[in-house]
């Protein structure tokens, strides 16, 4: 998934829009599809209409502003996993219900981290203009850029959801995402992050398939 | 098979003629959904592969939802959902199973996006589409079609400015006015000319219809609805008394308030429905209520000085319609009554007044052809009586024949006069006609104006708000409700046949009057 060099307020918006896009081609029961308008971006994403799913994924998204908060040279992820629960047979190290993950999501998001008056500072020098004035101007450059590289984003995932779809297990619940899944963040600066990958495909015991 | 192509056309009006309904189309979105069946396939026979089939299916479809409102054309459609009537676009759609192809300008435009295909038992399902990228050139964000503007001669609430006349705009059909005056108006544009604030962009086709209807293009104004004659009109064209016909309109009239055209003579052809028009005509002059005396302005040689009459208003709540229209256009009020088919749009109109009530009765006596139901405000202003059957407005016509006078003065409007309308159905139809006595002329205007004021003084024929008297009727007006329900209010039998005597013998004196008129006018001749 492209980085993109997101604002603190914006988020919660961007995340939300991408994890409910995936969730919305994943949970294939029935559903009662919302439209969602962005308040910051000119783009309406489909919602389930499952209240259950949209606390779940808030919950999540709280999750990550905080981590975000508190590690903000990290980099941060937010991993969306879907995966199949086969019962392995007990091993002698583990005989938990093995997961099986056959799709998932990296979303990373760059958030910026440079001060609001940031831009209008480096340019006062050079140009007698209301600092304020460049700073918006590049701010909405800055959210026009965001927003065609959303809009990229979502049509990203709804290539990728079509053009694979052998690997799509059997649908197992009709009843809101029909398929079970996790939300995991992880924030790790570059040298851990590989580590995390490695655990979790440990964790897992099966090759995990990235998108 | 053949691919079933769904074409989402953008029509925008075309810049160069503006003046012709012409519309460029352009297709902003090619939807292709094809089956292939393709025996070659080995089947698979069994209900894997039918679920296989089908949950690709669901994919497919989920992703053409999302697709849907992530292209451009999706953010066009918001705008038009959004704001109907300020759009400079439409958007439409053409399924068909052919499409011309694109030029090659069109197709470097637009990019194309395939939907992997879902293979089904006995072929495969695809879906593509082609859409324009870019939507900047149509200038969609500028859809103020119906531009703002100020209505420089708006007429405004009833009640603020009573006195006001109407603009004159009979030829005039470009206006946007609500009243879908059926019946003859003939080129009474203007009547509806007036621009008031609930007329603009509603109704820009109204205006043919407006200007045919009132036939003989009287000053009157054209109300569209049908008003109920006034008691004296009644008497004065009428062999029969119908004091139903008569008020329905008077209140509100600025808006509403037919043209009426003081003298009851002139015969307006076209009565469709017979008594009314005169009658109303001669209602809204008469009566002080709230008629607007559209006319009376209008047709200055018919009307009497007395528009200015302060008895006019001596209605309480008297809409201004009486008051407010100019010499020169009797249609302006009739502009300003819509009689839209939309009742709401109605309804709008009368609200200038306080006119609950009167909306309400408009609205339910709509349809009714021979009804006048005239509005009268709870607080008992004027009512205006609209009968929307398009016979109404033919009268109107009639009244902008100069030979019309109008019997009434202006001021001597018998509040309870105006206010019969409601149940003129029965009565009308007949009578109208009759009274189509052109000769009736100024030098009835003091048998008129007696008239007038013994209606005026006569008691109501009925309890409900229609009809009032100039005291009485105010008291009754004020204690009525104004629901709907009470023009309809039941009335003794004994007064009204009392009232029925009174036209009668109203009419009998201007008929003899006219005739001696006439008869003399012949001596002189001879």
């Amino acid at each position: 998934m492209n980085c993109e060099d997101v604002e603190h307020f914006e988020i919660r918006e961007v995340l939300r829009c991408i994890l409910h896009t995936i969730l919305f081609h994943r949970a294939l029961g029935l559903v009662r599809p919302k439209d969602i308008d962005l308040e910051l971006f000119e783009i309406t994403y489909v919602q389930c209409g499952d209240v259950e799913l949209e606390r779940k994924i808030d919950e999540k998204i709280d999750q990550f502003i905080d981590r975000v908060e508190k590690h903000p040279n990290k980099k941060n992820q937010i991993c969306l996993s879907f995966y199949e629960v086969k019962n392995k047979q007990a091993t002698w190290f583990t005989n938990k219900v093995e997961r099986l993950h056959w799709e998932q999501w990296y979303i990373n998001l760059n958030v910026a981290q440079h001060p609001k008056g940031h831009l209008g500072k480096s340019h006062s020098s050079k140009v007698v203009v209301d600092p304020g004035d460049i700073a918006t101007e590049a701010r909405s450059a800055r959210r026009g850029a965001l927003e065609s590289s959303l809009r990229d984003v979502l049509f990203q995932i709804i290539r990728f959801v079509n053009e694979k779809k052998d690997h799509v297990p059997p649908i197992p619940n009709l009843e809101g995402v029909s398929f079970p899944y996790e939300i995991t963040i992880s924030s790790s600066s570059d040298s851990a992050f590989g580590m995390d990958m490695f655990k979790r495909m440990l964790q897992t015991g099966h090759p995990t398939m990235l998108s | 098979m053949e691919p079933m192509i769904i074409d989402i056309i953008l029509v925008q009006e075309s810049p160069n003629s503006s003046s012709t309904d012409m519309f460029t189309e352009t297709v902003v979105e090619r939807w292709i959904v094809q089956y292939d069946s393709q025996r070659s396939l080995a089947p698979q026979i069994g209900d894997a592969s039918y679920k296989k089939t089908y949950k690709k299916s669901i994919i497919l479809l989920r992703s053409v939802y999302s697709t849907l409102r992530l292209l451009p054309a999706y953010k066009a459609f918001r705008k038009q959902s959004s704001s109907k009537q300020n759009c400079n676009f439409e958007i439409n759609y053409k399924i068909c199973s052919f499409s011309s192809p694109f030029s090659r300008e069109e197709e470097e435009s637009m990019k194309k996006y395939s939907f992997t295909p879902v293979d089904a038992q006995q072929g495969r399902l695809s879906v593509s589409v082609i859409y324009r990228e870019d939507l900047s050139d149509f200038n969609l964000d500028a859809f103020v079609s119906c531009p703002l503007e100020i209505i420089t001669d708006y007429v405004g609430s009833l009640l603020t400015d009573p006195m006001r006349a109407f603009p004159s705009t009979s030829s005039e059909k470009s206006r946007p006015t609500s009243f879908p005056i059926r019946g003859k108006q003939s080129n009474s544009s203007s009547p509806f000319q007036r621009p008031h604030s609930w007329t603009s962009g509603i109704h820009r086709d109204v205006s043919t219809q407006q200007s045919q209807p009132f036939s003989g293009s009287p000053p009157l104004y054209r109300s569209p609805y049908e008003y109920s004659p006034s008691p004296t009109e009644a008497y004065i064209h009428r062999d029969q008394n119908q004091r139903s016909p008569i008020y329905h309109k008077t209140t509100s009239d600025d808006l509403l308030s037919p043209p009426f055209s003081p003298s009851p003579s002139p015969s307006p052809p076209t009565y469709p429905y017979g008594v009314n028009h005169v009658q109303s005509r001669l209602r809204s002059e008469t009566a002080p209520m709230s008629i607007p005396h559209p006319m009376m302005a209008r047709s200055p040689r018919y009307l009497s000085p007395n528009l200015s009459d302060p008895s006019r208003h001596s209605l309480p709540p008297l809409s201004p319609r009486n008051t407010k229209y100019d010499p020169s256009s009797h249609e302006s009020s009739s502009g300003i009554r819509s009689v839209r088919r939309h009742d709401s749009l109605r309804a709008g109109e009368l609200s200038n007044t306080p006119i609950n009530v009167s909306q309400k009765l408009s609205r339910d006596a709509k349809e009714d052809s021979g009804r006048f139901s005239s509005l009268l405000s709870s607080s008992s202003s004027p009512r205006v009586g609209f009968s929307r059957s398009s016979s109404r407005l033919s009268f109107q016509d009639d009244f902008g024949d100069s030979d019309f006078s109008c019997p009434f003065i202006v001021d001597d409007v018998d509040p309870p006069d105006s206010q019969t309308s409601l149940n003129l159905d029965g009565r009308n139809s007949s009578d109208v006609s009759s009274q189509t006595s052109s000769t009736a002329k100024k030098s009835q205007d003091a048998a008129v104006g007696a008239l007038v004021h013994m209606l005026r003084t006569a008691p109501p024929l009925r309890k409900d708000s229609s009809y009032y008297t100039s005291h009485s009727s105010k008291i009754e007006i004020e204690g009525e409700v104004g629901a709907a329900s009470e023009f309809f209010k039941p009335r003794k039998t004994s007064d009204a046949l009392e009232e029925l005597k009174v036209y009668k013998e109203m009419k009998d004196i201007l008929l003899s009057k006219s005739g001696a008129r006439v008869a003399s006018k012949e001596n002189t001749g001879t």
